[in-house]
C-alpha cells in the first residue's frame, strides 16, 4: 500500500523543508470541511511537521514536538485523522474509506516520530485499485493489466513450461485437424466441377465421396484424441498448481493466511486452477487450429476469387460489431432474470428457514403477499425475456449469414458470366461460412485470456510469496521442563494495532495458570503465542530460557497440549482422531488416553467403538463428547505444555464436571495455561492472570485477588453473586 | 446488599432512557468536535450517532460518552427541535461521522471482466468508483432505495431509482 504518493513538482515545491527534514508520508485525503468529495489534497509528514495541503496551498501546519498522541478513527464510509495537541484532541484531515488503512499506518508512522523514533512505516497490504490504469486489482500485489509487458504469454509459458512434451502433442493435433477441415472444401470443388457439371463417371464419382468420407471420419477422429490429449493436460496442470497452493498454504506464515479472507484462499486453490483446467480444454485446445484455419481459410478465399474476398471481408466487421452488442444486451435482460431468480429462491429460503418465527408471530398473509410480489415480478421479466428471444435469435443467425448471403448473390452473378466454376462457388461458400464461425469464437477470446491471466496472477501471488526459511543449525531440540517467560513481549495482528502490550510474567514449571478478561482483550492472542502460531513483534518468549523461535517448531509442538473451545475434529474415526497426535501410539496407550479422559464409557457404546466415524468435523458426536475425543488426543503425547481455551464453556453440568474431571488429571504437574469466563473452573489454578487494556492487569492468586478488590473481585462478584 | 455490584449497576443503567433538550448545551471544541453539559455535567468530545441513518437521519440521535464503552448519555429526538446555532454543530460532527455521497445523476457504469466502473454525481460533487460484480455490492433498503458499496467500502446511495431517467435506469439494470 502506497504510503508516499509521487505529488508534482508544483505541489512539492510547496513543501518547506529545513536542514535534516524530509518527507516521511504524502497520502491525499479526499473529504473538505462540508463534506463534499476533494481533488488533489494531501497530507505530508516531515520528520518534524504535519502539513495539510488542500491542493492550492499549506492550510495548515502542526509541529510535531507539539504532539502527544495521533489516532485515524474509522468512521461511517471514510474516518478522521486526529492529533493530541498540547492536550486538546484536533481533527486534520476527513477522507473516505478508500483510505481508511492508509491512515491506520500513517497514525502509528506519527506516533513513531513524536517518541522521538525515525523509523519508517511500511505496509504490506495490497492497493485495490491500480493507482496507474484505475482499474480494479484482482487481490494481487500487481495490476494484471499493467504490470508486465506481455505479462500472459510470459505467464502462460512459464506455467506450460514443465510440460513442453504434452503442449507439442497438442499442437500437433490442432495442425492436423486444420489440414483436414480445409481439404474438404476442396474435395467438394471437384465433385461439383468434375463429376456434376463436367463428364465424370459414377467411379470418380464414387472416389472423391470415399476421400470426403474418410476426411469427415479422421475429423473426428482426430478431434478425440485432440480433446483427450489437452484434457488430460489440463487436468495435469490443475493438479500440480493445486498441490503447489496447498503445500505453499501450509508453510505460509498465519499472519499471511489471516489477512486475506477464508473464502478467498479456497478460491484460489478450487476455482483459479478448475479455470485453468477449463481454459486447456474450452479454448486452447482449438485456439491454434482455429487460427492455423482461419488464415489458411482467408488466403484460399482470395486465390479463389480475390473481389468476392476483399466484398467478404467488408463485411467482417459490421458482423463482429453487431454480434457484440446483440450479445451485451442479451447478457443484460438474462442477468436481470438472473437477479429477480435469486430474490424469489433467497426471500423463499428466508420464510421457510424462518418458519416457527412466522407462525408464532401469526404473520403467514404478509409474508405470503410479499412472496406473490417478488413470484410476480419474477414471471413478468421471464415472460418478457422469452418473447425478446424469441423475436431476436433468428435475427443473429441472419446476422452471421449475411457474408453468405452476399457470396452468393456476386458470385452466382460470376458463375453466370462464367467467370467462376460453381463448384469453386462451392467451396467459397464453404469458406467463408468457416471464416465467421471462427470470428464468432475468436470474439469471446478476449474476455477468455484476461480470466485466464487474472486465474494466473492469483496464483503466482501466492506462489512467489517468500517465506523466511530458519536456519536449521540454529534451532535446538528441547525436552521441555515447562518455565515459561514472557520478556517485554509485545505483538499485534496487524503491525498498526498491537494486542499485547509489553507482557512480562515467569511461570514456574508445573505452575497452572488461569486466565481471565473481557473478550477481545488478548487472552487467546496470548496462546497463540504460546502454541507458536505467531511470534512476537517486540521483547520474547523463553520457554526454559530458550527463545521459541530458535526450538525446533516439530519437538516444540509434539510437547504441546491444547485443548480449545470448539474442539475440531478430523472426518474419520474417533481412532483416526485420538491418533492425529502420535501415529504411532499403540491401541493400549490409545484405550488408556481415552480412559483417563472418560471418554472410553462412551465409546464402547456406540456400536463401531473406536472405529465409529465421527462425520464432518465430528458432527455425529455431542459436544461434551468431542471435546472428551480432543482430551484423550492431548494425553496421547504426554505433553509438557497444557494450553486450555474455554475447554468446557458450551457445555451442559454433567459433561462438564466429567471433563474438569479429565483436565484435573491431564494437567496434574505440568506448566497449563487455562482460559475460562466460568471462574468457578479456575478454582485449581495456582496463580490467575487478568489481561486487560492489552497487558496484564492483575495477577496472583484467588485470595490475593479478591483481597485486591479490583477487576478479578468484581467478575467474581459478578459470577458467584 | 452491602457491595454494589458493578456489572449490576451497569446492568441497570441501560436500561435509563434519558432525553436531551434544547436546554442542554452544546458546545464546539477547539479541535473540532463538541462538548455537551447534562444536568449540570460536562462531558468532553461526545459521540453523535444516528440510531436511523437510512429511514429518518436527523431523528433519534444518540450522543455518547467518549470512552471505550461509550456509555449514552441521553438521546435527541428531533435535531429540528434545537437553535440554528446547535443545528449546525451537530452537524458538523455528523457530516465528520458518517459518508454517504448521494447518487443524482448517472454518467456511466463501464463493465470489465468481473468489475463496474460507475461514473456519477452525488450531492457531494462528481466522483469515480468500482465494484466487484461478483459480490453483494448492492444492498435494496427498499424497492426503488439502494445502498451501493463500492471496492474501498465507501457507500454511494440511490434514493430513488424510478427519479432517474430511463437511459440512466437501463444502465444501472445489470445490478438492481
Amino acid at each position: 500500500m502506497i504510503l508516499k504518493y509521487d505529488v508534482s513538482p508544483k505541489t512539492a515545491e510547496k513543501i518547506p523543508l529545513g536542514e535534516d527534514e524530509r518527507i516521511y508520508y504524502a497520502i491525499p485525503y479526499d473529504i473538505d470541511k462540508d463534506g463534499s468529495w476533494l481533488k488533489g489534497a494531501y497530507l505530508f509528514v516531515t520528520t518534524k511537521k504535519i502539513h495539510v495541503f488542500d491542493g492550492e496551498e499549506i492550510k495548515e501546519t502542526i509541529e510535531i514536538k507539539d504532539l502527544s498522541r495521533a489516532k485515524a478513527e474509522a468512521k461511517v464510509g471514510g474516518g478522521i485523522l486526529v492529533v493530541t495537541e498540547n492536550g486538546i484532541e484536533k481533527v486534520v484531515v476527513h477522507y473516505s474509506a478508500k483510505h481508511l488503512s492508509r491512515y491506520a499506518y500513517i497514525a502509528r508512522g506519527i506516533n513513531i516520530l513524536i517518541s522521538g523514533r525515525f523509523e519508517e512505516v511500511e505496509s504490506g497490504e495490497y492497493e485495490k485499485m491500480c493507482p496507474k490504469c484505475g482499474r480494479a486489482i484482482p487481490g494481487t500485489k500487481y495490476c494484471p493489466h499493467c504490470s508486465k509487458e506481455g505479462g500472459f504469454l510470459k505467464e502462460f509459458l512459464a506455467m506450460a513450461k514443465p510440460y513442453k512434451k504434452d503442449f507439442f502433442g497438442v499442437f500437433m493435433l490442432m495442425v492436423l485437424v486444420a489440414v483436414t477441415t480445409l481439404l474438404n472444401p476442396e474435395i467438394q470443388k471437384h465433385l461439383i466441377n468434375d463429376v456434376l457439371k463436367g463428364n465424370g463417371g459414377f467411379k470418380q464419382a464414387l472416389v472423391l465421396l470415399l476421400i470426403m468420407f474418410s476426411l469427415s471420419v479422421s475429423i473426428v477422429v482426430i478431434n478425440f484424441f485432440k480433446s483427450n490429449a489437452s484434457t488430460k493436460l489440463g487436468a495435469k496442470i490443475s493438479a500440480d498448481l493445486r498441490m503447489a497452493l496447498f503445500k505453499k498454504y501450509q508453510a505460509l506464515p498465519l499472519a499471511f493466511i489471516n489477512d486475506r479472507r477464508p473464502g478467498e484462499l479456497l478460491n484460489r486453490i478450487t476455482q483459479d486452477t478448475t479455470y485453468i483446467r477449463e481454459f486447456m480444454e474450452d479454448v486452447f485446445c482449438n485456439l491454434f487450429a482455429v487460427l492455423f484455419i482461419f488464415i489458411w481459410d482467408i488466403i484460399f478465399m482470395m486465390v479463389l476469387n480475390f473481389k468476392l474476398a476483399i466484398l467478404t471481408f467488408i463485411t467482417v466487421p459490421i458482423v463482429v460489431v453487431l454480434i457484440i452488442g446483440f450479445r451485451k444486451v442479451v447478457y443484460r435482460i438474462f442477468h436481470l432474470q438472473f437477479r429477480k431468480n435469486d430474490d424469489v429462491s433467497s426471500d423463499l429460503q428466508d420464510v421457510i428457514s424462518g418458519m416457527r418465527v412466522v407462525k408464532t408471530y401469526g404473520r403467514e398473509e404478509e409474508e405470503a403477499n410479499r412472496f406473490k410480489h417478488l413470484s410476480a415480478e419474477f414471471a413478468r421479466t421471464q415472460r418478457k425475456n422469452e418473447t425478446f428471444w424469441a423475436l431476436f435469435y433468428p435475427m443473429i443467425s441472419f446476422l452471421m449469414g449475411m457474408g453468405v448471403v452476399i457470396v452468393v448473390y456476386f458470385g452466382g452473378n460470376d458463375v453466370l458470366k462464367d467467370k467462376m466454376s460453381a463448384g469453386e462457388l462451392y467451396q467459397f461458400i464453404t469458406y467463408t461460412t468457416l471464416l465467421f464461425q471462427y470470428i464468432n469464437w475468436m470474439s469471446w477470446l478476449p474476455r477468455e485470456l484476461t480470466l485466464l491471466t487474472s486465474s494466473l496472477e492469483r496464483i503466482n501471488d501466492i506462489l512467489s510469496q517468500e517465506i523466511d526459511e530458519k536456519d536449521e543449525d540454529t534451532l535446538v531440540d528441547l525436552q521441555i521442563e515447562g518455565e515459561i517467560t514472557f520478556d517485554h513481549a509485545t505483538f499485534g495482528y496487524k503491525s498498526y494495532q498491537p494486542v499485547l502490550e509489553d507482557i512480562n510474567v515467569v511461570i514456574k514449571p508445573g505452575e497452572m495458570i488461569g486466565i481471565v478478561g473481557a473478550s477481545g482483550t488478548g487472552k487467546s492472542t496470548l496462546i497463540n503465542l504460546l502454541m507458536g502460531l505467531y511470534e512476537v513483534d517486540d521483547g520474547h518468549l523463553l520457554i526454559d530460557n530458550v527463545d521459541i523461535k530458535n526450538i525446533h517448531s516439530k519437538s516444540y509442538h509434539s510437547q504441546l497440549g491444547v485443548v480449545l473451545q470448539e474442539t475440531f475434529l478430523f472426518s474419520g474415526t474417533i481412532l483416526d482422531n485420538i491418533r492425529f497426535s502420535r501415529p504411532d501410539a499403540t491401541y493400549e496407550e490409545i484405550v488408556k488416553a481415552a480412559k483417563m479422559a472418560n471418554a472410553h464409557d462412551f465409546i464402547c457404546n456406540t456400536p463401531d467403538g473406536y472405529n465409529t466415524y465421527v462425520g464432518e468435523k465430528g458432527y455425529s458426536l455431542s459436544g461434551g463428547e468431542r471435546q472428551r475425543v480432543a482430551i484423550a488426543r492431548a494425553i496421547l503425547t504426554n505433553p509438557r505444555l497444557l494450553i486450555l481455551d474455554e475447554a468446557t464453556a458450551s457445555l451442559d453440568t454433567e459433561s462438564e464436571f466429567m471433563i474438569q474431571k479429565a483436565l484435573e488429571r491431564l494437567t496434574k504437574g505440568k506448566t497449563t495455561f487455562a482460559i475460562a469466563h466460568r471462574l468457578s473452573t479456575l478454582r485449581k489454578a495456582d496463580r490467575i492472570m487478568v489481561i486487560d487494556g492489552h497487558s496484564i492487569a492483575e495477577i496472583g492468586t484467588h485470595e490475593e485477588l479478591l483481597n485486591n478488590k479490583g477487576i478479578y473481585y468484581n467478575l467474581y462478584k459478578a459470577q458467584i453473586g | 446488599m452491602a457491595e454494589i455490584n458493578t456489572f449490576e449497576k451497569e446492568a441497570e443503567e441501560m436500561t435509563a432512557m434519558h432525553v436531551i433538550t434544547k436546554n442542554d448545551k452544546f458546545e464546539r471544541t477547539g479541535g473540532g468536535f463538541v462538548d455537551l453539559t447534562y444536568n449540570g455535567v460536562k462531558y468532553e468530545r461526545v459521540k453523535v450517532v444516528r440510531l436511523f441513518p437510512f429511514t429518518d437521519a436527523d431523528k433519534y440521535i444518540s450522543i455518547r460518552e467518549n470512552t471505550d464503552k461509550a456509555k449514552e448519555i441521553g438521546i435527541i429526538e428531533d435535531l429540528e427541535a434545537f437553535d440554528e446555532e446547535t443545528k449546525e454543530i451537530l452537524r458538523e460532527q455528523l457530516r465528520l461521522n458518517y459518508f454517504t455521497p448521494v447518487i443524482q445523476k448517472i454518467m456511466s457504469i463501464k463493465d470489465e471482466y468481473g468489475y463496474a466502473y460507475f461514473h456519477v454525481m452525488t450531492d457531494k460533487g462528481e466522483c469515480n468508483f468500482a465494484i466487484n460484480m461478483a459480490s453483494n455490492a448492492v444492498t435494496k433498503l427498499s424497492d426503488s432505495r439502494l445502498i451501493i458499496m463500492d471496492l474501498d467500502e465507501n457507500r454511494f446511495e440511490i434514493r430513488d431509482v424510478n427519479a432517474l431517467t430511463q437511459k440512466e435506469r437501463r444502465k444501472l439494470d445489470l445490478f438492481l
